[in-house]
Protein backbone atom coordinates (compact mmCIF):
# COMPACT_ATOMS: atom_id res chain seq x y z
CA UNK A 1 0.00 0.00 0.00
CA UNK A 2 1.65 3.31 -1.34
CA UNK A 3 0.54 6.54 0.09
CA UNK A 4 -0.10 9.40 -2.44
CA UNK A 5 0.78 12.90 -1.63
CA UNK A 6 -1.69 14.88 -0.14
CA UNK A 7 -2.66 12.31 2.15
CA UNK A 8 -0.57 12.71 5.74
CA UNK A 9 -0.73 16.04 7.37
CA UNK A 10 2.63 17.67 7.40
CA UNK A 11 3.94 17.04 10.60
CA UNK A 12 3.54 13.09 9.59
CA UNK A 13 5.35 13.30 6.02
CA UNK A 14 7.62 15.91 7.51
CA UNK A 15 8.32 13.83 9.98
CA UNK A 16 9.06 10.52 7.92
CA UNK A 17 10.82 11.99 5.48
CA UNK A 18 13.22 14.04 8.00
CA UNK A 19 14.16 10.33 9.51
CA UNK A 20 13.98 7.98 6.59
CA UNK A 21 15.79 10.02 3.84
CA UNK A 22 19.31 10.40 6.25
CA UNK A 23 18.66 6.98 7.13
CA UNK A 24 18.23 5.44 3.57
CA UNK A 25 21.40 7.57 3.07
CA UNK A 26 23.50 6.04 6.15
CA UNK A 27 22.54 2.23 4.76
CA UNK A 28 23.58 3.02 1.78
CA UNK A 29 26.84 4.08 2.05
CA UNK A 30 27.27 1.46 5.20
CA UNK A 31 26.09 -1.17 2.72
CA UNK A 32 28.74 0.10 -0.05
CA UNK A 33 31.66 0.14 2.31
CA UNK A 34 30.63 -3.71 3.72
CA UNK A 35 30.16 -5.18 0.23
CA UNK A 36 31.99 -5.90 -2.90
CA UNK A 37 31.19 -3.56 -5.48
CA UNK A 38 29.87 -6.93 -7.62
CA UNK A 39 26.72 -5.63 -5.56
CA UNK A 40 25.96 -2.40 -7.31
CA UNK A 41 25.02 -4.06 -10.47
CA UNK A 42 23.15 -7.16 -8.61
CA UNK A 43 21.34 -5.00 -6.45
CA UNK A 44 19.92 -3.12 -9.43
CA UNK A 45 19.34 -5.67 -11.46
CA UNK A 46 17.30 -8.01 -7.97
CA UNK A 47 15.18 -4.78 -7.90
CA UNK A 48 14.03 -5.17 -11.64
CA UNK A 49 13.79 -9.00 -10.22
CA UNK A 50 11.00 -8.02 -7.96
CA UNK A 51 9.39 -5.54 -9.91
CA UNK A 52 9.27 -8.64 -12.82
CA UNK A 53 8.39 -11.33 -10.18
CA UNK A 54 4.91 -9.42 -9.60
CA UNK A 55 3.70 -10.18 -12.52
CA UNK A 56 3.45 -13.57 -11.78
CA UNK A 57 0.46 -14.74 -10.45
CA UNK A 58 -0.13 -16.72 -7.21
CA UNK A 59 -3.67 -18.64 -7.29
CA UNK A 60 -5.21 -18.29 -3.98
CA UNK A 61 -8.68 -20.12 -4.26
CA UNK A 62 -12.24 -18.55 -5.27
CA UNK A 63 -10.77 -17.10 -8.82
CA UNK A 64 -8.61 -14.46 -7.38
CA UNK A 65 -4.82 -14.53 -7.57
CA UNK A 66 -2.21 -12.39 -5.48
CA UNK A 67 1.41 -11.69 -6.17
CA UNK A 68 4.80 -11.55 -4.42
CA UNK A 69 5.79 -8.00 -2.43
CA UNK A 70 9.44 -8.91 -1.82
CA UNK A 71 10.79 -7.52 1.06
CA UNK A 72 11.26 -10.41 2.74
CA UNK A 73 12.80 -12.43 0.01
CA UNK A 74 15.03 -9.95 -0.51
CA UNK A 75 16.19 -9.87 3.16
CA UNK A 76 16.43 -13.41 3.40
CA UNK A 77 18.75 -13.33 0.20
CA UNK A 78 20.42 -9.99 0.37
CA UNK A 79 20.77 -9.44 3.71
CA UNK A 80 18.88 -6.41 5.15
CA UNK A 81 21.14 -3.55 4.63
CA UNK A 82 20.97 -4.27 0.88
CA UNK A 83 17.54 -5.08 0.55
CA UNK A 84 16.74 -1.87 2.29
CA UNK A 85 18.57 0.26 -0.28
CA UNK A 86 17.23 -1.92 -2.74
CA UNK A 87 13.39 -1.30 -1.20
CA UNK A 88 14.09 2.30 -1.35
CA UNK A 89 15.17 1.83 -5.27
CA UNK A 90 12.10 0.19 -6.11
CA UNK A 91 10.02 2.94 -4.38
CA UNK A 92 11.57 5.94 -5.72
CA UNK A 93 11.05 4.22 -9.34
CA UNK A 94 7.14 3.69 -8.32
CA UNK A 95 6.86 7.45 -6.89
CA UNK A 96 8.66 8.92 -9.45
CA UNK A 97 7.59 6.45 -13.00
CA UNK A 98 4.63 4.87 -11.72
CA UNK A 99 2.69 7.73 -9.71
CA UNK A 100 2.20 5.02 -7.25
CA UNK A 101 3.13 6.54 -4.25
CA UNK A 102 3.62 10.14 -3.70
CA UNK A 103 7.18 11.95 -3.73
CA UNK A 104 6.33 13.88 -0.42
CA UNK A 105 5.00 10.53 1.24
CA UNK A 106 8.37 8.68 0.06
CA UNK A 107 9.60 9.05 3.33
CA UNK A 108 6.50 7.65 4.48
CA UNK A 109 6.67 4.76 2.11
CA UNK A 110 10.31 3.82 2.22
CA UNK A 111 10.08 3.94 6.23
CA UNK A 112 7.18 1.50 5.72
CA UNK A 113 8.35 -0.73 3.40
CA UNK A 114 11.90 -0.70 3.24
CA UNK A 115 12.93 -0.62 6.67
CA UNK A 116 9.99 -1.42 8.99
CA UNK A 117 8.85 -4.68 6.45
CA UNK A 118 12.67 -5.63 5.45
CA UNK A 119 13.40 -5.74 9.24
CA UNK A 120 10.17 -7.26 10.27
CA UNK A 121 10.41 -10.04 7.09
CA UNK A 122 14.50 -10.52 8.01
CA UNK A 123 13.58 -10.95 11.75
CA UNK A 124 12.54 -14.58 12.32
CA UNK A 125 14.73 -15.71 9.97
CA UNK A 126 17.98 -13.93 12.14
CA UNK A 127 16.52 -16.05 14.79
CA UNK A 128 15.34 -18.95 13.20
CA UNK A 129 17.60 -19.77 10.88
CA UNK A 130 16.53 -20.83 7.35
CA UNK A 131 13.32 -22.99 7.76
CA UNK A 132 10.09 -23.03 6.42
CA UNK A 133 8.31 -21.53 9.32
CA UNK A 134 10.32 -18.84 9.37
CA UNK A 135 10.32 -17.79 6.03
CA UNK A 136 6.24 -17.64 6.48
CA UNK A 137 6.42 -15.63 9.50
CA UNK A 138 9.00 -13.17 7.82
CA UNK A 139 6.80 -13.09 4.61
CA UNK A 140 3.69 -12.14 6.78
CA UNK A 141 5.58 -9.68 8.96
CA UNK A 142 7.05 -8.04 6.52
CA UNK A 143 3.19 -7.01 5.18
CA UNK A 144 1.61 -6.91 8.39
CA UNK A 145 4.28 -4.30 9.88
CA UNK A 146 4.17 -2.43 6.29
CA UNK A 147 -0.23 -2.22 6.38
CA UNK A 148 -0.39 -1.11 10.10
CA UNK A 149 2.32 1.84 10.07
CA UNK A 150 0.24 2.87 6.30
CA UNK A 151 -3.07 2.60 8.30
CA UNK A 152 -1.50 4.23 11.59
CA UNK A 153 0.13 7.30 9.81
CA UNK A 154 -2.95 7.72 7.42
CA UNK A 155 -5.49 7.75 11.17
CA UNK A 156 -2.56 10.08 12.78
CA UNK A 157 -2.94 12.15 9.55
CA UNK A 158 -6.69 12.77 10.20
CA UNK A 159 -7.87 10.66 7.61
CA UNK A 160 -11.24 9.59 8.21
CA UNK A 161 -11.47 5.67 8.10
CA UNK A 162 -14.84 4.12 9.22
CA UNK A 163 -14.31 0.68 11.98
CA UNK A 164 -16.24 -1.08 9.36
CA UNK A 165 -13.72 -0.29 6.87
CA UNK A 166 -10.78 -0.54 8.85
CA UNK A 167 -12.08 -4.13 9.93
CA UNK A 168 -12.36 -5.41 6.26
CA UNK A 169 -8.75 -3.93 5.04
CA UNK A 170 -7.48 -5.58 8.57
CA UNK A 171 -9.12 -8.81 6.57
CA UNK A 172 -7.63 -8.36 3.74
CA UNK A 173 -4.51 -7.24 5.43
CA UNK A 174 -3.99 -10.52 7.53
CA UNK A 175 -4.90 -12.49 4.01
CA UNK A 176 -2.43 -10.59 1.88
CA UNK A 177 0.04 -11.37 4.45
CA UNK A 178 -0.46 -14.88 4.87
CA UNK A 179 -0.13 -15.19 1.28
CA UNK A 180 2.94 -13.56 0.85
CA UNK A 181 4.62 -16.00 3.80
CA UNK A 182 3.51 -18.91 1.50
CA UNK A 183 4.94 -17.82 -1.44
CA UNK A 184 8.14 -16.08 0.06
CA UNK A 185 9.03 -20.04 1.68
CA UNK A 186 7.54 -21.64 -1.61
CA UNK A 187 10.39 -19.16 -3.67
CA UNK A 188 13.09 -19.68 -1.39
CA UNK A 189 12.54 -23.60 -1.12
CA UNK A 190 12.63 -23.23 -4.88
CA UNK A 191 15.80 -21.19 -5.07
CA UNK A 192 17.15 -24.07 -2.52
CA UNK A 193 16.44 -26.39 -4.81
CA UNK A 194 17.84 -24.91 -7.76
CA UNK A 195 20.93 -24.00 -6.27
CA UNK A 196 21.78 -25.82 -3.08
CA UNK A 197 23.93 -23.88 -0.27
CA UNK A 198 22.60 -20.45 -1.54
CA UNK A 199 20.67 -19.81 1.55
CA UNK A 200 22.78 -20.13 4.17
CA UNK A 201 22.18 -19.40 7.95
CA UNK A 202 22.40 -15.61 9.12
CA UNK A 203 25.54 -14.88 10.37
CA UNK A 204 25.32 -14.52 14.12
CA UNK A 205 27.91 -11.76 14.92
CA UNK A 206 26.43 -9.09 15.42
CA UNK A 207 22.89 -10.07 16.83
CA UNK A 208 23.15 -6.89 19.12
CA UNK A 209 24.14 -4.87 16.41
CA UNK A 210 21.03 -5.45 14.32
CA UNK A 211 18.71 -4.93 17.41
CA UNK A 212 20.60 -1.73 18.56
CA UNK A 213 19.77 -0.44 14.65
CA UNK A 214 15.90 -1.82 15.57
CA UNK A 215 15.71 0.22 18.72
CA UNK A 216 17.08 3.04 17.18
CA UNK A 217 14.85 3.35 14.14
CA UNK A 218 11.91 3.00 16.60
CA UNK A 219 13.46 5.60 19.07
CA UNK A 220 14.34 7.87 16.08
CA UNK A 221 10.95 7.71 14.56
CA UNK A 222 8.86 7.71 17.96
CA UNK A 223 10.57 11.25 18.44
CA UNK A 224 10.40 12.28 15.32
CA UNK A 225 6.04 11.83 15.72
CA UNK A 226 6.67 13.45 18.92
CA UNK A 227 9.12 16.37 18.26
CA UNK A 228 6.95 17.08 14.92
CA UNK A 229 3.17 16.92 16.16
CA UNK A 230 4.69 19.10 18.97
CA UNK A 231 6.08 21.53 16.85
CA UNK A 232 3.87 22.20 13.72
CA UNK A 233 5.71 23.52 11.07
CA UNK A 234 5.55 27.44 10.57
CA UNK A 235 3.06 27.55 8.03
CA UNK A 236 0.37 26.59 10.99
CA UNK A 237 1.52 28.28 13.59
CA UNK A 238 1.22 30.95 11.55
CA UNK A 239 -2.40 29.67 10.75
CA UNK A 240 -2.99 28.98 14.25
CA UNK A 241 -2.08 32.89 14.99
CA UNK A 242 -5.02 33.70 12.30
CA UNK A 243 -7.39 31.75 13.84
CA UNK A 244 -7.64 28.63 11.03
CA UNK A 245 -5.94 26.24 13.67
CA UNK A 246 -9.48 25.54 15.44
CA UNK A 247 -11.29 24.13 12.50
CA UNK A 248 -8.26 22.44 11.49
CA UNK A 249 -8.39 20.71 14.73
CA UNK A 250 -11.80 19.24 14.45
CA UNK A 251 -10.40 17.70 11.05
CA UNK A 252 -7.78 16.37 12.88
CA UNK A 253 -10.20 13.99 15.08
CA UNK A 254 -9.99 10.28 14.30
CA UNK A 255 -11.84 7.16 14.98
CA UNK A 256 -8.66 6.28 16.62
CA UNK A 257 -9.35 8.96 19.23
CA UNK A 258 -12.44 7.88 20.68
CA UNK A 259 -10.90 4.93 22.67
CA UNK A 260 -7.49 6.53 22.94
CA UNK A 261 -6.08 7.16 26.26
CA UNK A 262 -7.54 9.77 27.99
CA UNK A 263 -4.85 11.18 30.28
CA UNK A 264 -2.91 12.74 27.61
CA UNK A 265 -4.72 15.99 27.53
CA UNK A 266 -3.80 17.63 24.12
CA UNK A 267 -4.52 16.21 20.54
CA UNK A 268 -0.41 16.25 19.33
CA UNK A 269 0.29 14.35 22.05
CA UNK A 270 -2.79 11.86 20.96
CA UNK A 271 -1.49 11.82 17.92
CA UNK A 272 2.12 10.98 19.14
CA UNK A 273 0.45 8.15 21.10
CA UNK A 274 -1.51 6.62 18.22
CA UNK A 275 1.43 6.70 16.31
CA UNK A 276 3.64 5.63 18.94
CA UNK A 277 1.56 2.61 20.09
CA UNK A 278 1.42 1.52 16.31
CA UNK A 279 5.03 1.16 16.25
CA UNK A 280 5.97 -0.37 19.51
CA UNK A 281 3.08 -2.89 19.26
CA UNK A 282 4.88 -4.47 15.91
CA UNK A 283 8.15 -3.99 17.27
CA UNK A 284 7.33 -5.34 20.69
CA UNK A 285 5.70 -8.63 18.40
CA UNK A 286 8.82 -9.02 16.51
CA UNK A 287 11.11 -8.91 19.36
CA UNK A 288 9.48 -10.90 21.39
CA UNK A 289 9.20 -13.42 19.40
CA UNK A 290 12.66 -13.65 18.13
CA UNK A 291 13.81 -13.40 21.93
CA UNK A 292 11.23 -16.07 22.94
CA UNK A 293 12.73 -18.38 19.84
CA UNK A 294 16.29 -17.13 21.38
CA UNK A 295 15.83 -18.48 24.80
CA UNK A 296 13.93 -21.91 23.74
CA UNK A 297 17.29 -22.97 21.73
CA UNK A 298 19.52 -21.93 24.69
CA UNK A 299 17.72 -24.38 27.00
CA UNK B 1 4.09 -0.68 -21.78
CA UNK B 2 3.41 2.14 -20.16
CA UNK B 3 6.76 2.72 -19.06
CA UNK B 4 8.62 3.31 -22.88
CA UNK B 5 6.05 5.96 -23.30
CA UNK B 6 7.21 8.24 -20.55
CA UNK B 7 10.98 7.66 -21.36
CA UNK B 8 9.50 8.95 -24.79
CA UNK B 9 8.25 12.10 -23.65
CA UNK B 10 11.52 12.50 -21.64
CA UNK B 11 13.65 12.51 -24.71
CA UNK B 12 11.62 15.08 -26.43
CA UNK B 13 12.73 19.06 -26.65
CA UNK B 14 11.63 22.34 -25.57
CA UNK B 15 12.00 25.09 -22.68
CA UNK B 16 11.35 22.64 -20.23
CA UNK B 17 13.50 20.05 -20.93
CA UNK B 18 16.47 22.10 -21.62
CA UNK B 19 16.27 23.06 -18.19
CA UNK B 20 19.02 22.06 -15.21
CA UNK B 21 17.30 19.04 -13.85
CA UNK B 22 18.36 20.31 -9.70
CA UNK B 23 16.06 23.71 -10.94
CA UNK B 24 13.10 21.50 -11.84
CA UNK B 25 13.03 19.00 -9.09
CA UNK B 26 13.20 22.00 -6.48
CA UNK B 27 10.68 23.93 -8.19
CA UNK B 28 8.28 20.48 -8.48
CA UNK B 29 9.45 20.44 -4.60
CA UNK B 30 8.04 23.71 -4.16
CA UNK B 31 4.91 23.15 -5.48
CA UNK B 32 4.34 19.96 -4.03
CA UNK B 33 4.96 21.21 -0.47
CA UNK B 34 2.78 24.33 -1.29
CA UNK B 35 -0.13 22.22 -2.04
CA UNK B 36 0.53 19.48 0.64
CA UNK B 37 0.25 22.16 3.52
CA UNK B 38 -2.52 24.13 2.34
CA UNK B 39 -4.52 23.85 4.51
CA UNK B 40 -8.94 23.35 3.65
CA UNK B 41 -8.13 22.98 0.05
CA UNK B 42 -11.15 24.91 -1.85
CA UNK B 43 -12.39 23.66 -5.44
CA UNK B 44 -11.33 27.86 -6.41
CA UNK B 45 -7.56 27.14 -5.06
CA UNK B 46 -7.24 23.89 -6.85
CA UNK B 47 -8.12 25.96 -9.91
CA UNK B 48 -5.39 27.89 -9.47
CA UNK B 49 -3.07 25.23 -8.80
CA UNK B 50 -4.22 23.45 -11.32
CA UNK B 51 -2.66 26.44 -13.65
CA UNK B 52 1.27 26.14 -12.98
CA UNK B 53 0.66 21.90 -14.49
CA UNK B 54 -1.11 23.31 -17.92
CA UNK B 55 1.77 25.70 -18.02
CA UNK B 56 4.30 22.72 -17.63
CA UNK B 57 2.31 20.96 -20.05
CA UNK B 58 2.29 23.53 -22.89
CA UNK B 59 6.14 24.68 -21.93
CA UNK B 60 6.72 21.15 -22.11
CA UNK B 61 4.65 20.13 -25.53
CA UNK B 62 3.63 17.08 -23.37
CA UNK B 63 0.49 15.37 -24.57
CA UNK B 64 -2.05 16.73 -22.16
CA UNK B 65 -4.65 13.75 -22.34
CA UNK B 66 -2.19 11.30 -21.75
CA UNK B 67 -0.79 13.02 -18.99
CA UNK B 68 -3.76 13.60 -17.14
CA UNK B 69 -4.98 9.93 -18.08
CA UNK B 70 -1.90 8.68 -16.45
CA UNK B 71 -2.13 11.03 -13.39
CA UNK B 72 -5.22 9.30 -12.95
CA UNK B 73 -3.31 5.83 -11.46
CA UNK B 74 -4.17 7.52 -8.27
CA UNK B 75 -7.38 7.86 -8.13
CA UNK B 76 -8.91 4.39 -7.02
CA UNK B 77 -6.88 5.04 -4.04
CA UNK B 78 -7.95 8.57 -3.71
CA UNK B 79 -11.63 7.84 -4.17
CA UNK B 80 -11.66 5.49 -2.08
CA UNK B 81 -10.81 7.29 1.11
CA UNK B 82 -12.51 10.26 -0.09
CA UNK B 83 -15.98 8.39 0.03
CA UNK B 84 -15.01 7.15 3.57
CA UNK B 85 -14.73 11.10 4.10
CA UNK B 86 -18.07 11.71 2.40
CA UNK B 87 -19.68 9.17 5.32
CA UNK B 88 -18.22 10.90 7.80
CA UNK B 89 -19.60 13.88 6.71
CA UNK B 90 -16.57 15.55 5.82
CA UNK B 91 -16.94 16.64 2.17
CA UNK B 92 -14.04 19.41 2.46
CA UNK B 93 -11.60 16.82 3.38
CA UNK B 94 -12.93 14.14 0.32
CA UNK B 95 -12.10 17.13 -1.96
CA UNK B 96 -9.26 18.06 -0.30
CA UNK B 97 -7.75 14.31 -1.00
CA UNK B 98 -8.77 13.79 -4.30
CA UNK B 99 -7.52 17.28 -5.81
CA UNK B 100 -4.11 16.92 -3.68
CA UNK B 101 -3.33 13.22 -4.84
CA UNK B 102 -4.54 14.29 -8.48
CA UNK B 103 -2.38 17.03 -8.93
CA UNK B 104 0.45 15.90 -6.84
CA UNK B 105 0.72 12.98 -9.47
CA UNK B 106 0.30 15.22 -12.51
CA UNK B 107 2.84 17.73 -11.39
CA UNK B 108 5.72 14.97 -10.90
CA UNK B 109 4.69 13.25 -14.33
CA UNK B 110 5.69 16.88 -15.75
CA UNK B 111 9.21 16.58 -14.22
CA UNK B 112 9.88 13.19 -15.63
CA UNK B 113 8.33 13.84 -18.76
CA UNK B 114 10.68 16.18 -19.44
CA UNK B 115 13.48 14.88 -17.36
CA UNK B 116 15.45 12.02 -18.69
CA UNK B 117 15.82 9.16 -15.62
CA UNK B 118 19.58 9.74 -16.04
CA UNK B 119 19.70 13.55 -15.64
CA UNK B 120 16.96 13.55 -12.70
CA UNK B 121 18.81 10.86 -10.89
CA UNK B 122 22.28 12.95 -11.38
CA UNK B 123 20.24 16.13 -9.95
CA UNK B 124 19.20 14.50 -6.86
CA UNK B 125 22.72 13.16 -6.34
CA UNK B 126 24.15 16.72 -6.68
CA UNK B 127 21.10 17.71 -4.02
CA UNK B 128 22.90 15.16 -1.82
CA UNK B 129 21.28 11.57 -2.68
CA UNK B 130 23.98 9.23 -2.18
CA UNK B 131 25.96 7.83 -5.43
CA UNK B 132 25.07 4.35 -4.60
CA UNK B 133 21.50 4.58 -4.31
CA UNK B 134 21.31 6.33 -8.03
CA UNK B 135 23.00 3.64 -9.10
CA UNK B 136 21.07 1.13 -7.91
CA UNK B 137 18.55 2.88 -9.36
CA UNK B 138 19.77 3.07 -12.80
CA UNK B 139 20.42 -0.48 -12.69
CA UNK B 140 16.68 -1.31 -11.66
CA UNK B 141 15.24 0.62 -14.48
CA UNK B 142 18.00 -0.38 -17.31
CA UNK B 143 16.98 -4.12 -16.37
CA UNK B 144 13.81 -3.44 -15.61
CA UNK B 145 12.50 -4.14 -18.99
CA UNK B 146 14.95 -7.09 -19.74
CA UNK B 147 13.38 -9.46 -16.49
CA UNK B 148 9.83 -8.11 -16.96
CA UNK B 149 10.05 -9.62 -20.86
CA UNK B 150 11.94 -12.49 -19.41
CA UNK B 151 8.55 -13.02 -16.67
CA UNK B 152 6.02 -12.40 -19.32
CA UNK B 153 7.54 -15.22 -21.37
CA UNK B 154 7.52 -17.79 -18.29
CA UNK B 155 4.05 -16.00 -17.48
CA UNK B 156 2.77 -17.40 -20.73
CA UNK B 157 4.45 -20.11 -21.04
CA UNK B 158 2.68 -21.28 -17.53
CA UNK B 159 -0.29 -20.72 -19.60
CA UNK B 160 0.02 -22.89 -22.25
CA UNK B 161 1.11 -26.04 -19.99
CA UNK B 162 -2.31 -25.63 -18.41
CA UNK B 163 -4.23 -26.20 -15.78
CA UNK B 164 -4.22 -28.24 -12.53
CA UNK B 165 -5.51 -27.33 -9.31
CA UNK B 166 -4.56 -24.51 -7.38
CA UNK B 167 -1.99 -26.10 -4.96
CA UNK B 168 -0.20 -27.36 -8.71
CA UNK B 169 -0.60 -23.97 -10.12
CA UNK B 170 0.73 -22.03 -7.01
CA UNK B 171 3.74 -24.34 -6.65
CA UNK B 172 4.69 -23.74 -10.53
CA UNK B 173 4.00 -20.12 -9.72
CA UNK B 174 6.52 -20.36 -6.95
CA UNK B 175 8.80 -22.63 -8.81
CA UNK B 176 9.16 -19.51 -11.84
CA UNK B 177 9.67 -16.52 -9.54
CA UNK B 178 12.66 -18.74 -8.14
CA UNK B 179 13.91 -19.57 -11.73
CA UNK B 180 13.77 -15.98 -12.17
CA UNK B 181 15.64 -15.15 -9.18
CA UNK B 182 18.30 -17.53 -10.24
CA UNK B 183 18.50 -16.07 -13.53
CA UNK B 184 18.02 -12.39 -12.13
CA UNK B 185 21.14 -13.54 -9.82
CA UNK B 186 23.40 -14.92 -12.71
CA UNK B 187 22.27 -12.20 -15.40
CA UNK B 188 24.31 -9.56 -12.39
CA UNK B 189 27.20 -11.26 -12.29
CA UNK B 190 27.37 -11.49 -15.58
CA UNK B 191 26.58 -8.12 -16.23
CA UNK B 192 29.19 -6.97 -13.25
CA UNK B 193 31.83 -8.75 -15.39
CA UNK B 194 31.12 -7.42 -18.85
CA UNK B 195 31.32 -4.53 -17.06
CA UNK B 196 34.72 -4.88 -15.47
CA UNK B 197 36.01 -6.10 -18.98
CA UNK B 198 35.18 -2.51 -20.85
CA UNK B 199 36.89 -0.66 -17.70
CA UNK B 200 34.49 0.03 -15.21
CA UNK B 201 36.11 1.11 -11.85
CA UNK B 202 33.08 1.06 -9.65
CA UNK B 203 32.29 4.47 -10.91
CA UNK B 204 30.18 5.02 -13.99
CA UNK B 205 30.98 8.91 -16.13
CA UNK B 206 28.57 11.55 -14.21
CA UNK B 207 26.65 13.30 -16.55
CA UNK B 208 28.01 17.33 -17.03
CA UNK B 209 25.35 20.11 -15.44
CA UNK B 210 25.45 23.58 -15.89
CA UNK B 211 22.86 25.95 -14.34
CA UNK B 212 22.33 28.99 -17.02
CA UNK B 213 20.55 32.62 -16.50
CA UNK B 214 17.23 30.88 -17.51
CA UNK B 215 17.38 28.31 -15.14
CA UNK B 216 18.26 31.10 -12.27
CA UNK B 217 14.80 32.95 -13.45
CA UNK B 218 12.74 29.60 -13.94
CA UNK B 219 13.84 28.63 -10.31
CA UNK B 220 13.07 32.00 -8.62
CA UNK B 221 9.47 32.29 -10.85
CA UNK B 222 8.40 28.55 -10.01
CA UNK B 223 9.07 28.96 -6.52
CA UNK B 224 7.10 32.66 -6.28
CA UNK B 225 4.41 31.04 -8.12
CA UNK B 226 4.67 28.12 -5.55
CA UNK B 227 4.40 30.29 -2.44
CA UNK B 228 1.77 32.61 -3.92
CA UNK B 229 -0.51 29.86 -4.86
CA UNK B 230 -0.11 28.98 -1.08
CA UNK B 231 -0.34 32.09 0.06
CA UNK B 232 -2.98 34.08 -2.30
CA UNK B 233 -6.74 34.79 -0.14
CA UNK B 234 -9.24 33.69 -1.97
Amino acid sequence: MHIPDGFLSTPVWLGLDVVSLPAVGYVARRARRELEETRIPLLGVMGAFVFAAQMINFPVGAGTSGHLVGSALLAITLGPGAAAVVMTAILGIQAFVFQDGGVLALGANVFNMAFAGVLAGYLPYHFWGPRRLAFIAGGALSVLAGAALAIVELLVSGVPVPRPALLVSSGIFAVTALLEGLITAAVLEGIEKLNPGFIRKPEKTRPRALAVVGLTAVLLAAVGVLFASAYPDGLESLAESIGIADRARTLFATPLMDYEAQFFGSPWMQKAAAGLAGLALIYGVCLMIGRYVRRQRRA
Amino acid sequence: MHHVVIERWSRGSSVLHSRDARIKLLVTLGYLIALATTPGLTLARAALYAVPIAAGIQLGRLPAGALLARAAVVLPFSATFALFSVIAGDTARAVSLVVKSYLSAAAVLVLVGTTPLPKLLRGMELLGAPRMLTLVVQFLFRYLFVISEHAQHMRLAALCRGSGGARLRFRAAAGAVAVLFARSFGRAEGIHRAMLARGFSGETPALPMVIDAVDVLFLIVGLAAALALRVIPL
